[in-house]
This record gives structure tokens, C-alpha cells and sequence, in this order.
């Protein structure tokens, strides 16, 4: 795996912080995920992790800090202080896939054509060429059958593999994934880190939220805890797994990893 | 009831139908936009459409009717009958339709919204190709149900002179002093408008299916 300092910096979040009312979720939050590498983001529920995720496409605006991608400003344009119009800001959101808890497919698109709506829509790619690459993804998350099946015909695991399929279309610099398999049932977990293991591997940029403890020990080159809204503790996951600097982070192991 | 009585009668059927018709086919996608301008907080517009509702909603079709039919020429434009019954049919069922419509969009589920924006679609995009391909299934039955209603209402219109079915009926019961073949005649074609249109919906529902249904 590759060192942070050596490589290409694709996703950069400075000092972001977001309150709902009094409710300060994200308290100056900053990391960075190299090119290619996944990046495991761990904390109790309510510490701000879906929150950060969705600061980074701007789902949610952060009321301070910045979010650069490939080293471009996302929410802001060009000089640093005009917001992006709501064009603007989709078109940078079209550079992120999202993979989410609850898979959020399309009811009415079968599995083929959720992959493809994007692609073809949002960034006007050739139905032939987008077609066709959906093909080759399926067959890659295994559902290559499932083509023209419909969402509500498909198991959680199967739903999920398709959110990723729907993700990779976008040939996206980077993937979030909010705690993709915390929705399923336990023996349809595999199948979905599977993929993602394989993903990992093959060289995405990948900032996963995840209670999955043994996918961030395996897979991860940086892990990171949360709480509070804040980074709690950072480390590569056999120094964090094995000899967490923190007290806090102490606590949270004994209670998720049996 | 003579055989001209019956194709006079006939006549008002093919006037209701059309003016019941033209303020459906108005009232329809007015009713959607009223109910978008509300959905989406259109700042100054939605108040207006939220007020336009409540009133439309309590006022009698039959008032309405009179009302646009005696102040719009007061406002210099010409207006006639059949124009002006359209126009309060479109009116009163946009109102009724905004709400079906509305219902679907409140009830819409956020997640595939959120989704969609994550992947870049913008507000037209997402509504037309994720949320419109559902909410037309989901309010389809209660459009319809509007669309009889209208249609049940529509001789409210006949107090401007328009001979929708109704008033052709009462006309020929004044003047044969026999009323009740006329309003039995009446009923009749009344209950087969309404089940064409009922026949329309299934059929509809049928050809296109449930969402998400295996095609
Ligand atoms: N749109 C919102 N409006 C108000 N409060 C919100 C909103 N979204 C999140 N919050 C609050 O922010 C806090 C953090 O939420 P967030 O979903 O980011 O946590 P999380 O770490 O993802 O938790 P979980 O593991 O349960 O998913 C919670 O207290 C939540 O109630
Ligand atoms: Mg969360």
C-alpha cells in the first residue's frame, strides 16, 4: 500500500464544521485520502460521520472549512468567495459516488437502467459506450442475470452491489460509502465487502464509514476515529486495531469488536 | 321522449364531455404546477397558490361559473359561455388536483432523492426522470376520482345557458311535461361517461403497470 505523503492527494477536507441549531455535529474536522487508497471512517452513532460524508458533495453545507477534490474547491467557486450555483454544485457532485446505508436505488429503473441514468443524463456520455460498461460492471459485482430485473426483486446484498455498480458508472475520483452493509442481514454482509475488498484493491479512492471492523483491519490503509464531531484518533489500522493511543478509542473497541 | 329529444339529449352528453374534457386536460397539469410551486416553497408564488387552493376548494362551481362569466367581460375581455364554463371547471379541479398531486410529492421517499442529487441530477432532471415516472402512478387513481367528480359537477355550468346534459334533460321534461325519461336518459349516460373513464384508469394502471413491476 501506498504512503499518504508520497502520493496524489485526491480528497482534502480542512476545518470543516457544521452545527444543526445548537447542535455542533462536525467541530473542525480535517484529513486527507491519497490516490487509490481506502480510508475507514469508525465512531458511535451520532459522532457526525454521515454528516461528514455528506458535507463532501455538499449535500449538507459545512458552515466553515473547505473541501477540495483533486486539489479543486468543491461549493465554492474559483477565487474563494461565490458560492457554486446548484448547476455548478452537480456537476462537482457528478465526480463523487456515493454508496448509501439504505442502497437508495430507483424503484422504477430496473438494475441496468439505474446504473446507466447518470451516466447518460448527468454527464451526457453515449447510451451505446455507457450500455456497455454497465454490462461489464454488473459482471464484476456478480449480477451480470439481474440485468433487467427490478430493485424490489433483489436481496439487500444484491440491492447494494447494484449502489456500487450505480457509483462506479460515474468512473467517480472518489467513493463515499455510508455504512453500506449496516442494513443487511448478516449472511449477506460477505458479498458486499467482497466487492468492496476487491475495489479497495484495484486501485479506488474510498472513504468508507463502516462498523465492518474486519474489512477496515484488512482493508484499510488509514483509520479513523470519530466522536463528538471530531477526529478522535488517526492511525493504519494495525497500530489502531492493536494499540490505540487514545482512551477513547480503547472504549470503543472493547464495545465494537468482540 | 321523442328521437329528437334523445339526440338533443345526446348533444349535451357531447358538451359535457367536451367542456368537462377541456377543463381536465387544463386543470390536470395546472393542478401539478400549483402543487410543484408549493412542494419546491417558491418564495411570493407558493403563499399565492396556498391562498388560490383554499379558496377555489370552498367556493361553489356554480358561483364561480357566474362570477367569471360576468366579471370577465366587466375587465373588457369577451367571454362565452362555453369558454367560460371550461374555465371554471379548470380552475376548481386544478385546486383538487394540486392536492392529490401534492400528497404524492410530500410522500415522495427522500432517500432516491438524495441519491439523485448526490449524483449530480439537478431539480428538472430529478423530477422528470425519478420523481414524475412515479407520482403520475401513485396519483393516477385519485386524479380519476377528481375527474369524476368534475364531471358530476359540471352542471353548475348550466346556469350561464350552457346545455350540458342536465339542462337538456330539464329542457325536455318543461316541455313534454313528462321529466322522468329524460333524467333516466340523463343518469344513464352520466354512469357510462363515468365508466368509460373508470375503464380508461384500469386499463392504464394495467398496460403500465405497478412501479417497479417486472416488465
Ligand atoms: N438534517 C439534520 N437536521 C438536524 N440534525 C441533524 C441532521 N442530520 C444529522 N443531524 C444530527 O447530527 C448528529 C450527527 O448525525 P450523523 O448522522 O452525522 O451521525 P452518524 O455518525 O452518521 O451516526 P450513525 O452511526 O447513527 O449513522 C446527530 O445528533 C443527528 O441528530
Ligand atoms: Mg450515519
Amino acid at each position: 500500500m501506498t504512503d499518504s505523503e508520497t502520493t496524489e492527494t485526491v480528497l482534502d477536507i480542512r476545518g470543516l464544521t457544521k452545527s444543526f441549531g445548537s447542535n455542533v455535529v462536525l467541530d473542525g474536522v480535517s484529513l486527507k485520502v491519497g490516490k487509490a487508497q481506502t480510508v475507514c471512517l469508525l465512531g458511535p452513532s451520532g459522532s457526525g460521520k454521515s454528516t461528514l460524508l455528506r458535507c463532501v458533495n455538499w449535500l449538507e453545507k459545512p458552515d466553515q472549512g473547505s473541501v477540495y477534490l483533486s486539489g479543486r474547491r468543491i461549493g465554492v467557486r474559483e477565487g474563494g468567495h461565490m458560492a457554486m450555483s446548484n448547476a455548478e454544485l452537480a456537476r462537482e457532485r457528478a465526480r463523487i459516488g456515493m454508496v448509501f446505508q439504505h442502497f437508495n436505488l430507483w424503484p422504477h429503473l430496473s438494475v441496468i437502467q439505474n446504473i446507466v441514468e447518470a451516466p447518460i443524463h448527468v454527464q451526457r456520455r453515449a447510451k451505446d459506450e455507457v450500455m456497455a460498461e454497465a454490462e461489464i460492471l454488473l459482471d464484476r459485482v456478480g449480477l451480470a442475470a439481474k440485468k433487467d430485473d427490478f430493485p424490489s426483486r433483489l436481496s439487500g446484498g444484491q440491492k447494494q452491489r447494484v449502489g456500487i455498480a450505480r457509483a462506479l458508472a460515474m468512473k467517480p475520483e472518489l467513493l463515499l460509502f455510508d455504512e453500506p452493509t449496516s442494513a443487511l442481514d448478516p449472511e449477506l454482509v460477505g458479498e458486499v465487502v467482497a466487492v468492496m475488498k476487491k475495489l479497495a484493491e484495484g486501485g479506488s479512492t474510498m472513504l468508507v464509514v463502516t462498523h465492518e471492523m474486519s474489512f477496515a483491519r484488512e482493508t484499510a490503509d488509514e483509520v479513523i476515529l470519530m466522536d463528538g464531531g471530531r477526529i478522535v484518533e488517526t492511525g493504519a489500522p494495525g497500530a489502531f486495531f492493536k494499540n490505540p493511543k487514545t482512551e477513547r478509542a480503547r472504549q470503543f473497541l472493547q464495545r465494537y469488536v468482540s | 321522449m321523442t328521437w329528437n329529444a334523445f339526440l338533443s339529449l345526446l348533444d349535451g352528453a357531447g358538451l359535457t364531455l367536451l367542456i368537462s374534457g377541456a377543463g381536465i386536460l387544463i386543470g390536470v397539469p395546472l393542478g401539478f404546477a400549483l402543487a410543484l410551486i408549493r412542494w419546491a416553497r417558491v418564495p411570493v408564488l407558493a403563499p399565492i397558490a396556498a391562498v388560490y387552493v383554499s379558496l377555489l376548494r370552498s367556493t361553489p362551481a356554480v358561483t364561480l361559473c357566474l362570477l367569471i362569466f360576468f366579471a370577465v367581460p366587466t375587465l373588457g375581455i369577451e367571454i362565452g359561455a362555453w369558454t367560460a364554463g371550461i374555465l371554471t371547471l379548470a380552475l376548481v379541479t386544478a385546486a383538487f388536483n394540486s392536492e392529490i398531486w401534492r400528497a404524492g410529492l410530500l410522500n415522495f421517499p427522500a432517500d432516491q432523492l438524495e441519491a439523485a442529487r448526490a449524483f449530480g441530477m439537478p431539480a428538472g432532471l430529478r423530477l422528470r426522470r425519478i420523481i414524475f415516472p412515479q407520482l403520475w402512478r401513485v396519483s393516477l387513481p385519485g386524479l380519476v376520482n377528481e375527474a369524476t367528480l368534475l364531471i358530476k359537477a359540471s352542471p353548475a355550468i348550466a346556469v350561464i345557458g350552457v346545455a350540458e346534459i342536465t339542462r337538456a334533460a330539464t329542457r325536455i321534461g318543461a316541455q313534454t311535461y313528462e321529466p322522468l325519461p329524460p333524467m333516466l336518459a340523463a343518469t344513464g349516460l352520466y354512469v357510462a361517461i363515468i365508466l368509460v373513464l373508470v375503464g380508461l384508469q384500469r386499463f392504464v394502471e394495467k398496460r403500465y403497470g405497478r412501479i417497479g413491476a417486472q416488465a
